[in-house]
């Protein structure tokens, strides 16, 4: 039988509608119907500044949405042939890095909350809280940052802030590592998590899995590595695994977060003087960059004519890793529960996703299916 | 005698229905936040689980969607009395940087359903929702409760 | 089993006791931190109603300039009002004001400094110093001081200048102050282009007309906006900036036009060697012919032609309302004065 699940369902925060083919309780195959939450802002940014238009990159999600204002205020900086300033560069790290930790720590909270684990979801998220404090501290916002501009950043960072985030960090690495040795010894969570809903090396090219759900699959492929902040200035590693279970998922995003903790004690460490901004004159033309989100690559194509975008296009992460998510880690999953725990492992995130109608030249649009629809 | 009751429990139990009709996430995952031991929603009876068909409050999170138009009308009937439906977030209550040339919203909530309470701020901080829940919710649900009875 | 070692030894340890006796609500659970953007503050008294914070919010109806009723002892105060509903929190209105000290305050966003706070303008300001007779009124008349004099020139500082075109209300020469739109460049042009081409055709339609026209006399005719309107409209949809590009280019456009008349040919095909652009060529079955896409308008040929072939005459228009109250573009054409060889 087919089992519906969503759009409205105890077991997810955002509307989607997962189809499970099941026989019995083994689930067989997966569905899933997108176009809840469709709002156009491709659309919307044509014919707009850059000023506006970067309030919108924002709001593609709330989750990651400082990596979209990042990357869109760097495709502006790449069609300009113009770089930020370094002390510019490293407040962007900074950010980043605050904003993939607490998205990594909501991501395994997720993760627990579907598999009931109700005291490691209240730990992470009790992780969580100081480091939304970081990023409200420095940007005055503890979500829509309204942090990055074309050219370098807005507001110049204190000695206070950088101390006060030195000592939320220093506590976080402590803490953390009791959370993470609960979830890797943990005979319980291991029995949810260990070998469910797999997902090859193969597979996960063919799906084109990127981020955490790639890497873990063994895919060792992170863009921060050809950043060139990172490149040049800060000791970076690509943290993969094989294993390519649910275990393996939450375990690579687990792993990343000490990784960020010294990348943010790197950059406080070394944060150059100098400018934080410079201004920058928008040339016409094309543009495209890449960027690692939380959960993937991010890239933005931006057309502008040096005034006003004619033509945007943004791809991100939660699409391919949903699909992927689909077609072969919900294949032959022994329980309902464990697919959706399978589910909640590659971190959804569906207000990203929906930007995309498809429209046939005979019928008119039609309802967007995955990226397999894609020819 | 019994409707004292009923509004004394009433009160300190409320199940609350997140529901995102095309947002941004971030309103939501501010609403996880509150669940967090900082904020610890459920010392003041509130409950968040995402299902309609037990919960006295909607909050709704999302400028409207094409496909969301008639579904937050199915979702607000299969609520049952006493509910109260509360906007969180600038997208329900006027469309947000979403209601604009070539958006595909259909902002307010308001035409679609009525609307109890409204909460600005894009995204409210965690306390701003709290103090707004908590200041409209238990009276709200216990008024509504004696005016169908 | 092992957890259940793990939860019996985590209670002998007796750390939950110290943690129990040490509980306590930590205190930034409602305290904002100084950079907190909260709804902007609006300070009534210090607002100019240029109008900035609105160009620039990015949300639809965050921001409404809304002006006092007039007392008998002073006028009412303009302002901006926040709608609390559509306001995302940004801050950019703060940072966009021009006023000193800023009427709009948000965080630590008005403190950002000047020359980063950039105005996406719509418009932008020029002064042409030709038709520039120095009055400086437009200098009064700014509020935040981004016209000055510069070598007896007067020259608009785009850096400060907030698009609010209160000078060129000031302005007391019509064309001296021009507020140009910097958007939509590319559909600019093709409107451009389509009100000349429509203009030329006009004018060449009626050629039997400009024949009989002696070298003294100045020809007239009408022209309906409205389909012009329409056609301009269906490329960039916004009926101000339209009507706004329309008469800019007509206020400034001087045609020459050329006509031809076959019948007074002898193919001496003096012209076909001189013309600059090769647009008159010649061929046994056709004769002497002119291609107007190639043509320059240079009138070389109407010079050179000894038999009054090409006519040279020179169009000026305007947009006015005939007696009808229509608006018409007015076309006046004038036969040149340029000397031609007998």
């Amino acid at each position: 039988m087919i089992l519906p699940i969503g759009p409205i369902h105890p077991a997810l925060k955002e509307p989607l509608r997962l189809k499970l083919k099941t026989q019995g309780e083994r689930v067989i195959s997966a569905e899933i119907d997108y176009g809840y939450v469709h709002r156009g802002i491709e659309r919307i940014m044509v014919g707009k500044t850059w000023q506006k238009s970067i309030y919108l990159a924002e709001r593609v999600c709330g989750i990651c949405s400082y990596i979209h204002t990042q990357t869109f205020a760097e495709t502006f900086e790449k069609i300009s042939d113009e770089r930020a300033p370094l002390r510019a560069q490293y407040l962007r790290v900074l950010t980043n890095e605050l904003d993939r930790i607490q998205s990594h720590l909501l991501a395994n909270s997720t993760f627990f909350k579907a598999v009931e684990h109700e005291t490691l979801f209240m730990y992470m998220l009790h992780l969580r809280e100081p480091v939304m404090d970081a990023i409200e501290l420095l940007t005055g916002n503890r979500v829509n940052m309204g942090w990055n501009v074309v050219g370098g950043v807005r507001m110049d960072v204190k000695d206070v802030h950088l101390q006060q985030i030195m000592t939320i960090m220093n506590k976080l690495e402590v803490e953390y590592q009791k959370y993470v040795e609960m979830y890797e010894q943990g005979p319980l969570m291991g029995l949810r998590s260990k070998k469910v809903g797999r997902m090859t090396k193969e597979e996960a090219i063919k799906a084109r899995a990127v981020g955490p759900i790639g890497r873990a699959s063994g895919l060792k492929h992170d863009l921060r590595e050809d950043h060139h902040t990172y490149r040049d200035n800060l000791d970076f590693k690509v943290i993969w695994r094989k294993e390519g279970d649910t275990f393996a998922r939450n375990m690579n995003r687990f792993d990343e977060i000490p990784q960020s903790i010294s990348l943010i004690k790197q950059v406080i460490e070394n944060l150059p003087e100098g400018d934080i901004r410079k201004k920058v004159e928008i040339g016409a033309g094309f543009g495209e960059w890449r960027n690692e989100a939380p959960r993937g690559e991010v890239t933005y194509m931006i057309e502008t004519n040096g005034n006003l975008i004619n033509n945007a296009s943004i791809r991100t992460p939660s699409i391919m890793n949903i699909d992927a998510c689909a077609k072969y880690m919900l294949k032959d999953v022994a329980t309902v529960s464990d697919a959706i725990a399978a589910y909640a492992s590659v971190d959804p995130c569906i207000a990203c996703v929906e930007r995309v109608v498809i429209v046939d030249e005979k019928g008119g649009e039609k309802q967007f299916q995955g990226i397999f629809d894609i020819k | 005698m019994l409707d004292a009751l009923k509004d004394i429990i009433r009160k300190s139990s409320i199940h609350v229905c997140l529901v995102n009709s095309g947002g941004c996430n971030g309103c939501d995952i501010e609403v996880v936040a509150l669940l967090s031991p900082r904020y610890d929603l459920e010392q003041y009876g509130i409950y968040v689980h995402n299902n309609p068909r037990e919960a006295d409050v909607i909050l709704v999170t999302g400028a409207v969607t094409e496909q969301w138009k008639e579904n937050l009308r199915r979702i607000y009937t299969k609520a049952p009395e006493p509910k109260i439906v509360v906007a969180l977030g600038n997208c329900p209550i006027s469309g947000d940087v979403f209601n604009q040339e070539g958006g595909c919203v259909n902002a307010p909530v308001s035409d679609f359903i009525p609307v109890d309470a409204e909460v600005s701020g894009c995204p409210p901080r965690p306390s701003e929702i709290l103090e707004a829940i908590l200041a409209v919710a238990p009276g709200a649900i216990a008024a509504k409760g004696r005016q169908k009875e | 089993m092992s957890s259940v070692i793990w939860y019996m030894y985590e209670f002998a340890r007796k750390s939950w006791a110290e943690k129990f006796a040490g509980a306590k609500s930590e205190h930034d659970i409602v305290e904002k931190p100084d950079r907190f953007r909260d709804f902007p503050e609006v300070f009534k008294e210090y607002c100019i109603g240029c109008g900035a914070c609105t160009a620039a919010c990015p949300a639809p109806g965050a921001i409404k300039l809304v002006r006092d009723e007039d007392t008998t002892d002073m006028e009412g105060l303009t302002y901006p009002v926040i709608v609390m509903g559509a306001c995302i929190r940004c801050g950019f209105c703060a940072e966009v004001c021009p006023t000193d000290p800023k009427t709009l305050t948000c965080g630590e966003n008005h403190l950002i400094r000047e020359e980063f706070t950039i105005l996406p303008v719509d418009k932008m300001f020029v002064i042409d110093d030709y038709l520039c007779i120095r009055c400086k009124k437009c200098m009064k008349s700014c509020q935040v001081d981004a016209i000055h004099e510069e070598d007896n020139k007067i020259l608009v500082d785009q850096k400060k200048c907030i698009s609010c075109g209160d000078c060129l209300d000031a302005c007391p020469v019509k064309g001296a102050l021009k507020g140009i739109y910097i958007s939509n460049i590319e559909e600019q042009k093709q409107i451009i282009n389509l009100i000349v081409q429509t203009l030329e055709k006009t004018i060449e339609d009626r050629q039997e007309d400009l024949k009989k026209l002696s070298s003294d006399k100045i020809f007239k005719m009408e022209y309906p906006l409205v389909e012009l309107k329409e056609k301009a409209i269906n490329i960039i949809p916004k009926e101000e900036m339209v009507m706004d590009l329309m008469e800019k280019i007509t206020d400034r456009l001087k045609m020459r036009i050329i006509t031809w008349d076959e019948e007074k040919c002898t193919k001496c095909r003096l012209c076909v060697e001189e013309c600059p652009s090769g647009a008159i060529t010649y061929n046994k079955e056709t004769g002497v012919t002119r291609n107007p896409e190639k043509c320059l308008r240079c009138s070389t040929c109407h010079q050179t032609c000894p038999f009054g072939v090409a006519g040279y005459y020179l169009a000026k228009f305007l947009i006015d309302k005939n007696s009808d109250g229509e608006d018409v573009i007015l076309i006046t054409l004038k036969p040149s004065q340029l000397p031609v060889v007998d």
